[in-house]
């Protein structure tokens, strides 16, 4: 995927728009343990990033409301009274004790 | 305890011309060299780690793409990639190392993402030297500090991805306006078309997809320069709080070895084994890599490897017989030319940075 100097602009641009970009977006990201508040979690942290980034912290109740409010600042939407119940959702499911998240590999891309 | 889910059931992770590479995230796209790819001393560019802090330039025309160099100057300039192309270009051979590799080893656990060995790799990189273009442009004495902006693509409120450094530093001859990589052009992820290179420093003072560099009288001090990539002026013990007003912006980076091979947990069918890695020290030298089988009570040298450059790393390897079947624990050490030394413990900081603990694998070994 290397450009060259010489490319022409919209060769770019159509082999990000047409090849990279439906790949990423196939990229798929690990689902997200069950619980009350597990589907407006995914709605508003997923928003901006996928859940790789999420599953593999290991924080306690205090590590994780610093995350939250850092990014309810940065955008997150969540509802004010939805704020103790995503902290406590995230300590439960991702504490400190927990082993630590095993490693997906990027896999070839299938032959056309 | 077990997960509560599996990975098996996952649909897999594409990411063409990025095959073995480690997920850490994949929006943003953030991705670790796993350790068996530690074999060469330039990192082909597929197996270059990638660090997004956002999502990457969704669209980026090569001959629309401009490069302002504003601020302190006398003569503000705007180039063109053709404009870059034509001056003189030169080639630093850098180890790029995150600030965060090895995050995942921090005892307490901070948050961030959980790079372990391979948040790490070298290339050449190829490009005109900053501090041609900030003659060019003129720089006044009262330039202090050089800020620059890409053009990562911001999520919510998000702030922007800008960082500076030193004027001593933006016009040391091996800091470069990059183009190239490898001999190639820059790569997508990896900041095409022009990125800063700040060789032997945090790999987040060289801003990909480069679009503005501004020198300033002052040091930058938005979020990614501050609360952000710094470290305590005092050593502070691990999980204690610290003051965001006593710390210092991270600079150069540490001395530092890892164990490539053989892996942690591995079962090993032979006694005889090759132990090998690699070492490096931001913008010092290693001196000698240290390996230790017994678990850190004796320690003999490694044969480094014969390609070096100034900010490169060192490869290494060390050939040992295990006396006989059994669990052991590997370890590497090592030494730059400014006598550190790799400590036993490293220097815990709430986001984790800078992780340069003595590596330790453990293996078993069977016959």
């Amino acid at each position: 995927m290397s450009p060259h100097s010489g490319i022409k602009p919209w060769t770019w641009t159509l082999a990000w728009l047409g090849f990279v970009a439906p790949a990423l977006l196939l990229a798929q990201s690990p689902e997200l343990p069950a619980g009350p508040v597990r589907e407006k979690v995914r709605t508003a942290c997923t928003e901006c990033h996928d859940s790789h980034i999420i599953v593999q912290q290991r924080l306690s109740s205090k590590g994780w409301s610093k995350e939250v409010d850092k990014m309810i600042k940065w955008g997150a939407v969540v509802d004010p009274n939805d704020r103790t119940p995503f902290i406590d959702y995230l300590a439960a499911n991702f504490p400190p004790e927990k082993a630590p998240e095993p490693s997906a590999r990027v896999v070839p891309e299938k032959k056309k | 305890m077990l997960p509560r889910f599996t990975w098996a059931d996952e649909p897999p992770v594409v990411v063409p011309g990025e095959a073995g590479m480690i997920v850490r995230s994949a929006r943003f796209l953030d991705l670790e060299m796993p350790p068996e790819f530690f074999d060469s001393w330039l990192t082909p560019v597929p197996h270059f780690f990638v660090r997004n802090h956002m999502h990457e330039p969704s669209t980026l025309d090569a001959d629309e793409w401009r490069l302002n160099i504003a601020g302190e100057v006398k003569k503000p300039l705007t180039l063109s990639l053709k404009d870059l192309a034509k001056m003189e270009l030169h080639t630093v051979t850098n180890t790029l190392e995150c600030a965060g590799n090895g995050r995942a080893f921090q005892q307490p656990k901070v948050p961030g993402v959980q790079w372990q060995r391979g948040a790490v790799g070298t290339a050449e990189f190829t490009g005109p030297r900053l501090r041609y273009l900030l003659q060019r442009a003129g720089l006044k004495p009262t330039g202090k500090h050089v800020m620059f902006r890409g053009l990562d693509e911001i999520p919510g409120k998000v702030p922007p991805f800008i960082r500076s450094i030193p004027i001593e530093k933006a016009i040391h001859a091996d800091t470069l306006v990059a183009t190239r990589m490898n001999g190639t052009s820059l790569a997508r992820h990896h900041g095409f078309p022009a990125r800063a290179l700040v060789p032997g420093w945090i790999g987040a003072a060289s801003c990909k997809w480069l679009t503005e560099i501004k020198v300033l009288d002052h040091e930058f001090d938005g979020n990614f320069m501050k609360p952000g990539y710094r470290m305590p002026n005092h050593p502070i013990s691990p999980g204690g709080e610290v003051n965001p007003e006593d710390t210092h912006p991270l600079t150069a980076l540490e001395v530092k070895s890892v164990i490539a091979q053989p892996g942690d947990g591995s079962n090993l069918k032979s006694r005889s084994l090759k132990i090998r890695g690699a070492a490096w020290a931001g913008e010092a030298a290693v001196t000698r890599v240290e390996i230790s089988t017994d678990g850190g009570t004796t320690w003999r040298g490694a044969r480094l490897g014969s390609q070096q450059a100034r900010y490169a790393w060192r490869l290494w390897e060390f050939d040992w017989h295990a006396p006989k079947a059994g669990e052991y624990t590997i370890m590497s050490r090592a030494t730059d030319d400014l006598g550190r030394s790799q400590p036993q413990a490293a220097a815990w900081n709430p986001s984790g940075y800078l992780f340069n603990a003595i590596d330790q694998v453990n293996i078993h070994v069977a016959a």
